[in-house]
């Protein structure tokens, strides 16, 4: 049931190329964090990890939390439209399921947007001249910034399916993601919703993910995901439409 | 024009989008104004937040004309309501009467985040006097920037029913101002594209400052004014409006 679901998310989706967008976004850091980096190459002096801060700083802080809630945002706007809600809750499939396609299919996007950060991360640091990229490293900060992306996912999802408004929950994204900030600011990275993508990229955050700090940043995520996912299905499942 | 001014103030009455604005505007005060700031910094603090406030603006304005914009055109959209408009009134004036509402929003807004700066200013016992000459050129250089990039985010919005190219391009186009923001030897190509221009028209320099002795020995100074950067933004503003204005009144509703 889920798999047809998820069929049915990539079909509606598919006339609608917004899956665009996080492909062209990671470029536009991964070009200026480039020439930034070569420009002041005398001051960053850290190589691979001095030109992925310069890749992700703003990125994580602002932008990526945005791009979550616009993309969640248009999941749920497909559904508010023309009453379709009520056309999918009329249909044979468990209201939960609805849910959880909808939660994969934005965190598979976010998925690949890590992959392409990182892949253009690589990129950008041979064109600059370094050497050996730290294989392990980007690994870790790609899975565990998927991670900590996917509790915002989750929590933007719920919120989007709640209200009908579109901009709305784009300016909670927006407004959590300068919060995330704060709360790394005030070292609270590890358990502030907003703060884990960041946190979990390592972006030249006041507050740095040490290797010791990996299974609590697994358990608060994990915990997080279970919560908003729980919450977001028995929402949806108890939904009046 | 009155009258459909009026009209979108009763469509917008209990959508609370000035309401919203406002919030956003209040998230940006409480971000950019820290409890406590540091002395050396606080002998300077008038040139200090001229220096500093163009990159929270580049930040903020494109992504507050995006909600704007968005939250006043996804009304018609969302009604089938441009065709119904479009037999009633000229689709210029249409254009023109949700730009107009939507720019006075905007405008409140800066000149909102502008006046708080300097009660700020005083309240906090910024060193000397305000510089308010630099101050109103500085309320220039912001309110031109973000009517450019409000026309841009007008007409997407107004043009797309889906919302989310509205959103993803304005966003881009955020984020790419705010990293050219970092790159002031990309002068021609930040004065080229509107969402930089906060960038481009930044007249503060910071000269002195040391990760060591961070502002002790630091001081501000006044650079040159790009005027060339202003023209150039103004130019683009009104090709903008027409481009964006020609683009709508040709669209299939």
């Amino acid at each position: 049931m889920l798999i047809k679901l998820l069929k049915a998310e990539r079909m509606k989706l598919r006339r609608s190329p917004v899956w665009l967008a996080f492909i062209i976004m990671p470029i536009v850091p991964a070009l200026l964090g480039t020439a930034n980096y070569v420009y002041q190459r005398a001051i960053l002096t850290k190589e691979w990890l001095s030109l992925w801060t310069q890749h992700t700083l703003f990125t994580d802080y602002f932008f990526l939390p945005i791009m979550l809630g616009i993309y969640c945002a248009y999941l749920a706007r497909l559904e508010h439209a023309v009453g379709n809600l009520n056309k999918l809750f009329s249909l044979p499939v468990k209201r939960t399921s609805i849910f959880f396609a909808k939660l994969i299919t934005a965190a598979s996007m976010l998925l690949l947007s890590e992959i392409w950060i990182c892949v253009l991360f690589v990129l950008s640091g041979y064109i600059a001249g370094l050497t050996s990229p730290p294989w392990l490293s980007i690994a870790q900060w790609c899975i565990f910034g998927t991670l900590g992306g996917m509790v915002i996912v989750a929590l933007q999802l719920i919120i989007s399916m709640n209200i009908k408004s579109f901009a709305l929950p784009v300016a909670i994204a927006f407004a959590g993601g300068l919060s995330g900030l704060a709360g790394l600011a005030k070292n609270l990275g590890h358990i502030w919703i907003y703060s884990l993508l960041s946190y979990g990229m390592n972006a030249n955050a006041p507050q740095e993910l040490e290797k010791s700090g990996y299974p609590q940043f697994v358990i608060v995520c994990v915990v997080y995901i279970i919560l908003f996912t729980s919450v977001g299905a028995v929402i949806t499942a108890k939904k009046d439409v | 024009m009155i009258k459909l001014l009026k009209c979108e103030f009763m469509k917008t009455r209990r959508r609370y989008v000035l309401l919203s604005a406002l919030a956003v505007t209040a998230v940006m005060l409480c971000w950019i104004y820290p409890d406590n700031y540091k002395e050396d910094f606080l002998r300077m603090a008038w040139m200090g937040s001229l220096y500093e406030l163009p990159l929270v603006n580049s930040i903020f304005m494109p992504l507050l004309s995006v909600i704007v914009a968005s939250r006043l055109c996804d009304i018609e959209h969302k009604g089938n309501m441009l065709r119904q408009l479009a037999v009633s009134q000229e689709r210029g004036r249409i254009y023109d009467a949700k730009l107009i509402y939507g720019l006075m929003i905007m405008t409140v807004c800066v000149l909102i985040s502008w006046a708080m700066t300097i009660a700020f200013g005083y309240h906090a016992d910024f060193g000397g006097a305000v510089p308010i000459k630099l101050y109103i050129l500085y309320l220039l250089f912001t309110l031109t920037p973000t009517a450019a990039v409000y026309i841009f985010q007008h007409t997407a919005s107004l043009c797309f029913r889906n919302q989310a190219v509205a959103f993803f391009s304005g966003v881009i186009g955020t984020f790419f101002g705010v990293c050219s923001m970092f790159l002031p030897q990309l002068s021609t190509l930040r004065s080229l594209f509107i969402w930089s221009c906060y960038g481009a028209l930044d007249f503060v320099g910071l000269f002195g400052w040391s990760k060591e002795n961070r502002y002790k020995f630091a001081h501000f100074e006044v650079m040159g004014i790009d005027w060339k950067a202003f023209a150039i933004l103004v130019l683009i503003c009104i090709a903008l409006y027409i481009a964006g204005r020609e683009f709508f009144k040709r669209k299939e509703l």
